[in-house]
């Protein structure tokens, strides 16, 4: 019998030890960060960029490294929440009167996805530009990094994580109501008169946070059931029509949709990427409020943050 | 004997602190810099290499060279005539204990029970067996009733630096009693808190019982039980930029710091309490023995993984994205987006160079990270982006089998048998970790991304939509696959003054189900519920026929025949989420060849085979997760045609009463000599695109042609097709001395099916047309061969007809060499105790660039542009896919003290 007591001795001494080795005390992310602990002050603004860089930000996919430390301050206005945006978020200027010369966007292009965990709406951020490039990406002023994009063309793009923990800073916490997350309304009939006005189709308008109003043509009479076809994929899209089937997909992985405006006579573009929580959204056929990332192409183009941006 | 306690524990401690130090010692490799590869990665799910279980597993004491190889070789992985370990067969006191889902049999589920199964027979596939069928790898029986072992008790004590640091057995056996009754028990354990690979770690309890009355002299019963509770971190394979970067090839990226511990994403946790009841019936004159068996096994087997959803960046610290090399081309000079040709490329090199080599931290798993953002998601309304699951592939198997030996007379004997099988496999995952995360949906991503978040397609269960996962809860897949299989089979012997015949037969049947306990959102009509029984006849024979003029000559001619079932885990085009079986679903068939001369002279004995197997009809499927589709993926290839030939042997050379001399020789090959069918499912991905990815036109009729994988040429991976050795022995006054030089070479990487896909070199642009005519009128194509060896491509003449095609290269690793010796001693105490002590070494010389194995990725080097409905190639990617694997590497230097005492 005592040898029997000392197998299962034996046993329950190899048992015990066996105890479960994979298991971890949870973490303490309070002071994670992604971001640097100081890069130093603000010495000048969105504005000031825009300006000292008119020449690669002006002229069509041109950039330029900054070499000296150019330090400005921004709230996140637009960032990748929905997916819609990819690998970018965009800041505004802290404080000005809207529509000030000096209330100006610019275009941050991160090599990373889920920005938004850490660049949340209204939070406030610090760029120092050195070893940065600052030019434009199909003409929206923008700060990255070259890159070469899957066609063979060279861009500027996104920056490498590497860059953000060096080269950005938060300021404090994410404010949902910093007055910089409201819009520029441009629902009014003066509104979409300043858009069809083609001087102010450049540089220092775009991007910007807009809200725009109006009808989406692809749904009206009977383009409704009309599917289209894409021109890559050579399907027709399914109905009802959403705001960007994968089979309507174009080089840029995005879908464009035609706002005509309230006053009937000018449009705009809505352009959503496919495979976000957007693009399956019916489109509405009647009026709607839309609100998102304003750029300037070869016409005014607006992406959408997240399903909350239509109303 | 609390004396000799004492002293084998303070030598395992003296043994421990010995692997301790091997630790630092394995910690602080340093590599040649100019193996400066730059490669990046995918993560390959079907991934398990770190087990040690492709290893040859047959050793059958009468045959020199299974005798040897097996142990020789094993720090290369090597495979007996490459065959996997599906084709050898283990039983257990007469059960067969191969799991008939993955045709293995299951080391890990006898580990650390050595003692307890040390008595055991090997058979090559060609011998006469007395215990059951054996496939073309052989075959071993492990006899543990408890009767068979000796009475008393041992103590083992090991301590190495591998997976785990330190081993203790204790088995005590009473020996068969005057009433009757034996009794034989074992525990164990290994463990390691960290093993030589850094990372990982290793825990594993075991036991053992048994027990047999003895009923007259005619009749035995005898109870079996055992299991291995074993929970243990993986090793990840990467690429060579990745251990370039990390300065050793032992770099492991599955594991990652929390908290400034670390902690692995990758852990096993296996578990398989099999009891095996046995009646042994035997009749007075000794030449009739029936045995027949009752088993019972759960098998759990549980793998975690890091998942993560929407948009969130993948958490694999060698994502190819974070790899230097992902910012530019690093290979050709002539490119135009070559790294050193552009400054801000080269920035961004050396900006990533550095990342990776500033802080150990930074090139591996930040948990950290994905706690911070599933927070912040939650504190924003989201749900946890991040999490661990855990992977469940369980079984209940029942088992019966039926063994009847009978010996004529001294010329003529036979045996036979019937084994009944019902495994009951249970496939599914659980949430492992929130990572501080507390909402979860179920929802598949992929489709999420194809159809919407809110789409019927998205939902993984549509009986149970959107439902919310806590930790511990099934969700994404659940389904069982429950096997049956029944066999019949015999094999007879005549044996006469210089020739022995051999003939063996059986029949078997198979039948093969899938029963989806979720009805999965894209496949509706075919998830949830039964897929009906695939059922399929087999069977198969062999004769050998030996003729031996002397005793000390022996020469074999075998041949065999074998139809067998297609496994279960090949059988369904997409296992996890639907019931449809793959298209070419049949018996795999083998014909296989062998011819051996076993003889002495004087003081040399030795053995020469040579071997040929032809093997048609095969399935095999991979899944893997597809970075180009951003899916999990399964490809499957049917009718593959295989060729296994070489030539093994063994020599033995007697110098003196003390000294010894052996060789040990594998050359051989393994190789596809078809171009196999082929079908690719893509989890998540609508119907439309999925049969447009599975089909390919021919490029002047424009006609379908089959989707086939162009694998003609390649070969059997991860084992080496050479193996030579060469070994002394010396033993004097109880000391025995061995060391041998172990020459391996022509080890290949896994290829990559997906990137031999024929619709893949259609998109590649590797489908060519005559460029003209030869002045002796035969099409001229653009490529030259060496581009097509080297590519892969299909040549078509002008009215479409396929004239030849071409498998991309596949990679083989360098050769090398590796020195073992081992030295021990046998120590006979008074009393009948004894104290056996070895102390054994591998890879002497510190060889740390053997490559083990490996695989291709299944990307492709180029963007695709869709025009029309039609893909082709576009501009090429930054990262060479084709130039870049991941690979294993053999153990660095290493050791193994096992201290026995027998009391």
């Amino acid at each position: 019998m005592n040898k029997i007591f000392s197998i299962i001795f034996g046993a329950t001494l190899a048992f015990s030890m066996a105890s479960c080795m994979d298991s971890h005390d949870e973490p303490n992310t309070d002071n994670f960060l992604i971001t640097a602990k100081q890069i130093g002050e603000p010495n000048t603004t969105i504005y000031g960029v825009k300006e000292k860089f008119k020449t690669p930000i002006s002229t069509n996919n041109t950039f330029e490294q900054v070499k000296e430390d150019i330090i400005f301050e921004g709230v996140v206005v637009g960032n990748d929440v929905s997916g819609n945006l990819y690998q970018t978020i965009v800041i505004r200027h802290i404080g000005s009167t809207p529509e000030a010369t000096d209330d100006q966007c610019i275009q941050v292009g991160i090599k990373h996805t889920i920005l938004y965990p850490y660049f949340a709406l209204g939070q406030r951020i610090r760029v120092n530009l050195k070893g940065l490039y600052v030019g434009n990406y199909s003409r929206t002023p923008k700060v990255g990094q070259p890159y070469y994009t899957s066609s063979g063309n060279l861009r500027l793009g996104p920056m490498l994580l590497e860059k953000v923990a060096t080269n950005i800073q938060l300021i404090g916490k994410p404010n949902s109501e910093a007055p910089e997350l409201t819009p520029r309304d441009f629902t009014t009939s003066e509104g979409e008169q300043w858009l069809r006005d083609s001087n102010n189709r450049n540089y220092l308008n775009s991007p910007m946070l807009a809200k725009v109003s109006g009808l989406i043509k692809e749904v009206q009479g009977s383009e409704k059931d009309n599917p289209a076809t894409g021109a890559l994929s050579g399907r027709k899209e399914p109905l009802p029509k959403i705001f960007a089937p994968e089979v309507l997909y174009d080089a840029g992985y995005a879908v464009d949709r035609t706002l005509l405006l309230k006053s009937n006579n000018s449009s705009i573009t809505i352009r959503t990427s496919t495979q976000n929580d957007i693009a399956f959204l019916p489109i509405p056929a009647d009026t709607h409020t839309y609100t998102g990332i304003m750029s300037y192409y070869s016409n005014w183009q607006m992406q959408m943050r997240s399903v909350n941006d239509i109303k | 004997m609390t004396k000799g306690v004492s002293v084998l524990a303070t030598m395992w401690c003296i043994a421990g602190a010995t692997a301790m130090a091997q630790i630092q010692k394995a910690d602080t490799l340093k590599l040649h810099e100019d193996n400066a590869d730059f490669t990046f990665t995918e993560s390959q799910l079907d991934e398990d290499l770190d087990a040690s279980q492709a290893v040859a597993s047959v050793v059958a004491k009468n045959d020199l060279f299974l005798n040897q190889v097996g142990f020789r070789f094993s720090p290369m992985r090597f495979r007996v005539r490459a065959l996997d370990n599906m084709y050898s067969q283990t039983y257990m006191n007469g059960l067969r204990l191969n799991d008939t889902e993955l045709g293995r049999f299951n080391y890990a589920s006898i580990g650390g029970m050595n003692d307890a199964t040390r008595n055991k027979e090997g058979v090559d596939a060609y011998d006469y067996t007395t215990f059951g069928l054996v496939g073309p790898g052989g075959g071993q029986s492990l006899n543990t009733r408890a009767s068979q072992f000796a009475q008393g008790r041992k103590i083992s004590l090991s301590a190495t630096n591998r997976n785990y640091y330190g081993r203790a057995m204790y088995t005590h056996a009473t020996g068969l009693m005057a009433n009757g009754w034996a009794f034989a028990g074992s525990v164990g354990y290994r463990g390691a808190t960290e093993g030589v690979i850094e990372g990982t770690f290793y825990n594993s309890a075991a036991y053992f019982l048994a027990a047999e009355k003895r009923f007259g002299n005619n009749h035995a019963l005898s109870l079996v039980t055992y299991g291995s509770p074993t929970e243990r971190a993986q090793q990840g394979a990467s690429t060579e930029e990745a251990y370039w970067l990390a300065n050793s090839h032992y770099y492991n990226p599955n594991w990652g710091y929390q908290n400034g511990e670390k902690r692995n994403s990758r852990v096993v946790e296996t578990f398989s309490p099999t009891t095996i009841l046995t009646w042994d019936w035997e009749n007075d004159a000794h030449t009739s023995r029936l045995t027949s068996n009752l088993g019972f096994a759960y098998n759990q087997y549980s793998g975690t993984a890091l998942g993560w959803n929407g948009n969130a960046y993948d958490p694999r610290p060698d994502y190819y994205k974070n790899l230097p090399s992902g910012v530019g081309d690093v290979w050709d000079r002539n490119s135009e987006h070559y790294v050193g040709k552009e400054q801000f490329l080269l920035d961004q090199w050396q900006s990533l160079y550095e990342r990776w080599t500033s802080n150990k931290a930074n090139r591996q798993v930040n948990w950290d990270k994905m706690y911070h953002i599933n927070r912040q998601n939650e504190a924003a309304g989201g749900e946890a982006l991040y999490y661990q699951e855990r992977r469940h592939n369980d079984q209940l198997v029942g088992a019966f089998s039926s063994t009847l030996n009978h010996t004529f007379n001294k010329n003529h004997k036979i045996a036979m048998g019937v084994n009944l099988n019902h495994t009951h496999g249970m496939h599914y995952k659980t949430m492992a970790d929130l990572l501080g995360g507390t909402r979860y949906t179920d929802i598949d991503k992929f489709a999420a991304k194809d159809y919407g978040s809110k789409s019927l397609e998205a939902q993984n269960d549509l009986r149970n939509p959107n439902r919310q996962i806590k930790v511990g809860d099934r969700f994404g897949y659940d389904y069982n696959i429950d096997v049956n299989k029944a066999d019949l089979w015999s094999n007879y012997q005549y044996t006469g003054g210089y020739s022995q015949v051999i003939v063996a037969g059986h029949i078997d049947g198979t039948t093969i189900e899938r029963d989806g306990q979720m009805e999965n959102g894209r496949y509706r009509n075919n998830s949830y519920g039964k897929s009906g029984m695939a059922k399929f006849l087999g069977g198969g024979g062999k004769l050998t026929l030996a003729f031996t003029p002397t005793r000390n000559h022996r020469l074999s001619l075998s041949a065999n025949v074998l139809s067998q079932a297609p496994l279960a885990r090949n059988a369904f085009v997409a296992a996890r989420t639907q019931n449809n079986f793959i298209n070419n679903l049949t018996n795999e068939d083998h014909i296989g060849f062998d011819l051996s001369y076993a003889f002495r002279f004087g003081r040399v004995v030795g053995k020469v085979s040579g071997y040929h197997t032809q093997i048609t009809n095969q399935v095999k499927q991979t899944a893997y997760y597809n970075d180009q589709q951003s899916t999990f993926t399964y490809l499957t290839m049917s009718n593959i045609s295989k060729a296994h030939y070489g030539v093994e042997a063994a020599l033995e050379i007697q110098a003196t009463t003390n000294l010894s001399f052996s060789m040990l020789a594998s050359v051989g090959d393994a190789l596809y000599n078809n171009n196999p069918y082929a079908q690719v499912s893509y989890e998540g991905m609508n119907p439309a695109e999925l049969a447009k990815l599975n089909s390919v036109k021919n490029p002047v009729t424009k006609q379908p042609m089959p989707m086939r994988v162009i694998a003609k040429g390649m070969r059997e991976d991860s084992t080496p097709l050479t193996a030579l050795s060469a070994g002394v022995k010396y033993s004097y006054k109880g000391w025995f001395f061995e060391a041998s030089a172990n020459y391996y070479d022509r080890v290949y990487v896994g290829f990559s099916p997906y990137r031999r896909l024929n619709s893949t070199y259609a998109t590649d642009g590797h489908f060519y047309l005559p460029t003209g005519v030869s002045p002796s009128g035969l099409p001229v194509f653009e490529p030259t061969l060496a581009q097509l060896e080297n590519e892969g491509g299909i040549l078509f003449s002008n009215d479409g007809f396929e004239m030849a095609s071409y498998a991309a290269a596949q990679e083989k690793f360098k050769g090398g060499v590796m020195f073992d010796a081992s030295i021990g001693r046998y120590i006979r105490l008074r009393g009948g105790k004894s104290l056996s002590i070895n102390l054994s070494f591998q890879n002497i010389g510190n060889n740390t660039n053997l490559r083990t194995g490996g695989y291709e990725q299944n990307r492709s080097d180029f963007y695709y542009k869709e025009s029309g409905g039609s893909y082709s190639k576009g501009e090429g990617k930054a990262y060479k896919f084709s130039k870049n694997s991941k690979y294993y590497y053999a153990n660095a230097f290493n050791f193994f003290l096992n201290i026995g005492f027998k009391f």
